[in-house]
């Protein structure tokens, strides 16, 4: 029935214009998106508040800026990395806006240039652009000085927004191949901690920025930044202010060029992404990839003992650089493991004590070993028969940590005793990480047999659902009872300590490596037993991802 | 389940035709009448498994003899994958006992884990190690020399026509190819009694056809192939011996001809068995089909 009054109605008229529609379909997702679930909405309404209220401090700061010797530097600074961070997010949240999918208006009969403009008025909506907004006036008050400084803030802030949205549109068209393959997934994963780290890097910034006269540290950055887009369009709105037209019409021309630049790669990629056969209806020309077994490996796999005990190591370590999820917490471990120390001494009340750290994180990698190898555990079950060749798995495992964990560990304790200090308590600090780190490696081994539990293979969640409080049970009932088994070393410290006896404390060394290592002895013997009565008990709780 | 006639036949497009002429009831297998005076490969007796309130498998006696090629067909949800996960010692059964070549699952795992090999259903690979590396880690699991271990999975790669991809990662491995490559990776240390859990099941023609080539040289030499599938025509031309089985019970099971009796074809025998015969596309649908009228 419809079709037919559609043929006959007047088409120009009835076309409404493409940006409106892109503009109206994306307000509907948004509300579509809240509407499932209170919980999001409280989520999305929580977030809007605290973006609107980063953004609202932001710019009061950056006006109380205003007139500081360095704020320039400062603002051109941020407007990089508020780029940057448009450059990368659609990379780490590849589904985060449906409108952003390009092959999903494949089959509408669109025209690139209209399209491009509908797409781009529709990615201005959100509150991502609303915070970029706002930042961006925010700086441009901080630097705007005059009426012609005004005038090229007012083009500054548009330009830059333009740049900002466009940008992150064009990355996402010109990577929705990579972001819908495996590969792309597998990076999405690594995206937490991307965000961990970059936020301590961000910590470390601050402190060091909030230090009188910390933002004169800015100044290098920003003599180089004030020349790329779109920061150059904010430094242009400072020469404006000083009356240097030129500097301010080229930083200005520069941004201009860039929008142009990618809004024409944009509709580039689009098009070519829109009239070329999707991936999946295409015989993938694959080429066996240059994994030659790798001769490298086959290097690597030569200095492994024979038999289970190399070829779970070599497995694991395969693992630990191509699965994503042992890749995230492999980096994790070694990465916090490291900023703990290293943070605390910039932030100038570190003591060599926070090396302890490296081998708490590292130790904790030895639980639920078997819940890392998903339900593909049933190859390992169905080779165990014995406690024998259980207790030859896990040792395999927990020999493969500790190769990456004790020369580690050694690094740590040897840059905290370097930087933090006192070298006097290096021996003492060395032997008890060494403690620490074999109590872990015993207490992971029993929680992995008693407490096994699933990890999903896509997305950040490390647990599967309804498992939770095993997982918390196991890890903060496993590090209690591991500081609990480090407790005749602690006593030992103590006792040196308040009887006087400092010459004695390097005995720690050699005590903390003998009693690590056979703590972590003692307790896979105890949890081979375990793991080979309890397989298709294990097998059934790892395989629920 | 009422669409369940339709997929078999989607199936039947898919298996070669030309083993229909080869399954009589001696099959390809032509065990050694000295393999029955064995021990049975499998024996099972009371073997119940419950999963919440649902009755997954409710108290099956069963003994399948060794050398044959044996098919364990059922509708989905009939309690296979359960039954042959209890067998492999993958999963714990509620009660019952399994012998495997007269030597107990769970008492015995040092003698039966070496004698069988699996291809579950459901279970994941070490899919981020390549298929050669995949064959390597199993092989040296199961203790077998190093070379050893290269030289067979050399050529089980180059028989399951996976030599082309063997240093790709099994993740990127399509269904068939994971399907060739788990068959290798239970081949690969020369089990007695090997269990598939629907090898077939969404295998393309080509590795469909490769797998029943690798199947029927293996049953040739006197070993034992238990495999689950609901593709009736597929067991029909593979398999000489048969177990039907439909929520969570042995229905027959013995010589195929014993359980197709008289009934045209073992698809007829098994809907008779499991009750789901008079179930047709019956009148209810009289408006379906021609395009014609709206």
């Amino acid at each position: 029935m419809s079709t037919e009054s559609a043929a006959v109605a007047p088409r120009p008229a009835a076309v409404p214009s493409p940006t409106a529609v892109f503009v109206r379909l994306k307000l509907s997702l948004l509300r579509n998106g809240l509407r499932q679930s209170t919980g999001r909405t409280l989520a999305y309404i929580a977030s809007v508040i605290v973006g609107l209220l980063f953004a609202a401090g932001a710019v009061l700061g950056l006006i109380a800026l205003r007139g500081n010797d360095h704020v320039g530097a400062l603002v051109v600074l941020l407007t990089g990395i508020l780029t940057l961070g448009w450059a990368v997010m659609p990379l780490f949240f590849p589904t985060g806006d449906e409108t952003l999918d390009p092959t999903r208006l494949v089959m509408l009969p669109l025209r690139p240039r209209p399209l491009i403009v509908s797409l781009l008025v529709a990615s201005l909506v959100g509150i991502g652009p609303v915070v970029t907004l706002a930042l961006i006036t925010g700086s441009v008050i901080a630097v705007a000085h005059g009426t012609a400084a005004t005038v090229v803030g007012v083009l500054a802030v548009v330009l830059v927004v333009l740049v900002c949205v466009s940008l992150a549109r064009a990355v996402a068209t010109a990577s929705v191949r990579l972001l819908t393959s495996r590969r792309g997934r597998d990076l999405a994963v690594l995206s937490g901690l991307f965000i961990a780290i970059g936020s301590q890097g961000v910590n470390i910034a601050a402190q060091k920025l909030g230090r009188p006269d910390g933002l004169s540290v800015l100044e290098p950055l920003g003599n180089v930044l004030r020349w790329v887009p779109p920061a150059s369009a904010v430094s242009a709105v400072e020469d404006a202010g000083h009356g240097a037209y030129g500097r301010a019409a080229a930083g200005l021309a520069l941004t201009a060029l860039a929008l142009v630049l990618l809004l024409w790669w944009w509709q580039r990629t689009l098009t070519a992404l829109m009239t070329s056969p999707d991936s999946s209806t295409l015989q993938a020309v694959e080429k066996d990839s240059a994994r030659r077994g790798g001769n490298g490996e086959r290097g690597l796999a030569r200095l492994l003992p024979d038999g289970r005990t190399g070829t779970v190591m070599l497995r694991t370590l395969r693992y630990a650089w191509r699965d994503p999820k042992s890749k995230m917490a492999w980096a994790t471990a070694l990465g916090v493991g490291l900023l703990v120390p290293v943070v605390s001494s910039v932030q100038g009340n570190g003591s060599i004590y926070t090396a302890f750290s490296a081998s708490a994180l590292l130790g904790m990698q030895m639980y639920n070993q078997f819940g890392q190898d998903t339900s593909a555990f049933w190859m390992v079950a169905s080779t165990i028969a014995t406690p024998r060749d259980a207790y030859q798995e896990l040792r395999a495992r927990a020999l493969t940590l500790a190769m990456v964990a004790v020369p580690f560990v050694t690094l740590v304790v040897v840059g905290a005793a370097a930087f933090i200090g006192p070298w006097s308590d290096f021996l003492e600090v060395y032997g008890l990480s060494l403690a620490v780190l074999g109590a872990l490696l015993a207490t992971g081994a029993l929680s992995s047999a008693l407490f096994p539990y699933s990890i999903p293979s896509e997305g950040n969640k490390n647990v599967a659902p309804g498992q939770g409080a095993i997982a918390w049970f196991s890890l903060f009932g496993g590090l209690l009872i591991g500081s609990v088994l480090c407790a005749p070393l602690l006593a030992l410290t103590i006792w040196l300590h308040v009887a006087g006896l400092h010459h004695l404390l390097w005995l720690l060394l050699p005590v903390g490596a003998v009693y690590g290592t056979g703590i972590a002895e003692l307790g896979l013997r105890l949890a081979a037993p375990r793991v080979a009565r309890r397989l298709p008990e294990i097998l059934v709780a790892v395989s629920k991802g | 389940m009422a669409n369940e006639p339709e997929q078999n036949e989607e199936r039947a497009e898919s298996a070669p035709p030309e083993r229909a002429s080869a399954a009589s009831v001696d099959g390809p297998a032509a065990a050694p009448d000295g393999a029955a005076a064995g021990p049975p490969a499998v024996r099972i007796q009371g073997l119940w498994k419950k999963f919440g309130e649902q009755i997954a498998v409710n108290g099956i006696d069963l003994t399948l003899p060794a050398g044959r090629f044996i098919g364990l067909v059922g509708p989905n949800g009939a309690g296979k994958t359960t039954t042959l996960s209890m067998v492999t010692g993958l999963l714990r059964p509620d009660s019952g006992l399994v012998e495997i070549g007269g030597h107990d699952v769970w008492r015995d795992p040092v003698a039966v884990k070496s004698r069988i090999g699996v291809l579950p259903e459901g279970l994941r690979l070490f899919e981020r190690l390549s298929g050669r590396e995949l064959l390597g880690y199993i092989g040296r699991l199961r203790g077998l020399p190093g070379d050893e271990v290269d030289k067979r999975a050399g050529q089980l790669l180059d028989v399951l026509d996976l030599s082309g991809s063997q240093h790709k990662l099994v993740v990127d491995y399509s269904t068939g190819m994971r399907k060739k490559i788990g068959l290798a990776a239970a081949l690969l240390h020369n089990p007695e009694i090997l269990f598939l859990d629907e090898p077939f099941e969404g295998v393309d023609p080509v590795s469909a056809q490769t797998i029943r080539g690798v199947l029927e040289r293996y049953t040739a030499s006197g070993a034992t192939v238990i495999f689950s599938s609901h593709v009736m025509e597929l067991v029909e031309s593979l398999c000489d011996w048969v177990a039907v089985m439909a929520a969570g019970r042995i229905r027959a099971d013995g010589p195929i001809a014993q359980v197709r009796g008289a009934a045209p074809s073992l698809q007829d025998a098994f809907l008779e068995l499991v009750g789901a015969n008079d179930r047709g596309a019956g009148q209810s649908l009289d408006w379906l089909g021609g395009g014609g009228a709206r």
